[in-house]
């Protein structure tokens, strides 16, 4: 399966049913409060029963992902961020070593291939902190490859569309 | 009044690893304590103008500042005060490696660079959801002293903490932790070892 994860509304065509398209601007998601219950009461479940239940298990089982997320201090913005706070479900919480360094054990979650675009204000060394910040995410988010693509906002249809077509080749 | 503020940007406040960071910093009694919350932003904005010194504590959240946090620096932006104060930060992680609280810290300095805030001090802990009830509890407690003396007398500098401990002994060492957690929740090492993530609800 493959994902399109977007902050914001996207004028896109999508054809067939391994790709899921999914604008977080629609859903209803609350902030991670850090209770740990995903990793030591229901393992595997989200204690808050909001619309991010349907999307962590989807991160999951997909093995190429396209976020767009406006970027803000060199980070995600809140949409995209509040979302990969409240996916942490799909680890465990033990911990191994990987590249040397500890990071948590993964559940059923598929490597994948990931593109991450990013839209908005890129002044003052936004671009190189966001880039650091997926490289980051590629260990605790198991990517085993990615991209990070810098686009106008007015250029993100075509954008996401260039990359889906990368899919279907 | 105080110099310092210190403003707690974990999700979980009132229970946080970083609360009690703080309270350690604030042995020293010049400093006033508040909580982020989703409805305070102004109030806390407002009350930065009295003070030299804002230190925020945080956790780390997928690599990056908590959503609680980055909210907060929106509505700071926003409105700031008319006397900005110079900005630390003492950020906790959970993994061993301080050095994985790096590109937060550097958001918060990208923030106080777009925004005319000078950055001051700032301490890394790694281990940190864990050091607080370890025998190295004094250690953290050490370097929290000096980022205090940093602030107070304006030598900013840069401190970071973890448990000194090699890689594999501390993952053994997270395992017991984790387990117990558990434990005290009815739940056992395997329950928690599952590799089911709940199945997708039909939308
Ligand atoms: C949603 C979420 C994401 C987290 N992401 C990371 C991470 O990327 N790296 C890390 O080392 N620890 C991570 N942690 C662990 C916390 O940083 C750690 O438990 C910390 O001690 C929490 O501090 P607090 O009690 O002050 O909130 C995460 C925890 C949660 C709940």
């Amino acid at each position: 399966m493959k994902l399109i994860l977007s902050d914001r509304p996207l004028d896109i065509k999508i054809t067939g049913d391994h790709i899921r398209y999914i604008d977080l601007s629609l859903l209803k998601i609350a902030n991670c409060i850090g209770c740990f219950g995903c990793w030591t009461k229901t393992p595997g479940r989200c204690v808050i029963r909001d619309d991010a239940v349907k999307v962590y298990p989807l991160i999951a089982a997909s093995d190429a992902v396209i976020y767009v997320s406006r970027i803000k201090y060199g980070g995600y913005d809140t949409v995209m961020k509040t979302m990969l706070e409240r996916a942490i479900p799909v680890q465990q919480a033990f911990i191994q070593i990987l590249n040397g360094e500890t990071h948590h054990v993964q559940r059923n979650v598929l490597p994948k291939k990931a593109t991450i675009i990013a839209y908005g204000d890129m002044s003052g060394g936004q671009r190189k902190l966001f880039e650091r910040l997926v490289s980051r995410n590629a260990h605790n988010m198991n990517f085993e490859s990615y991209r990070v693509i810098f686009a106008d906002e007015g250029q993100l249809d075509r954008k996401v569309a260039e990359e889906v077509a990368k899919w279907e080749e | 009044m105080g110099r310092v503020i210190i403003l707690n940007g974990s999700p979980r406040a009132p229970r946080s690893n970083s609360k009690r960071y703080a309270e350690i910093f604030s042995e020293n009694p010049k400093t006033e304590y508040h909580n982020i919350a989703r409805t305070n932003h102004l109030t806390l904005c407002d009350r930065l103008a009295d003070f030299s010194d804002l230190l925020i504590v945080f956790p780390l959240y997928a690599d990056g500042i908590p959503v609680t946090l980055l909210n907060f620096l929106k509505t700071l932006e926003q409105n700031p005060p008319p006397e900005k104060p110079v900005v630390s930060v003492l950020i906790n992680c959970g993994f061993l490696e301080y050095r994985q609280n790096d590109v937060a810290v550097d958001m918060i300095k990208l923030f106080c660079k777009q925004n005319g805030y000078r950055f001051g001090s700032v301490l890394k802990i790694g281990s940190g959801e864990a050091i607080l009830d370890s025998p190295f509890k004094f250690l953290v407690a050490r370097k929290i002293r000096k980022l205090r003396a940093s602030i107070l007398s304006a030598n900013y500098r840069e401190l970071h903490v973890t448990m000194p401990l090699p890689t594999r002994t501390f993952v053994r060492a997270s395992t017991s932790y984790w387990t117990e957690y558990g434990k005290k929740n009815g739940v056992t090492k395997e329950q928690m070892s599952t590799m089911d993530i709940e199945k997708e609800i039909e939308k």
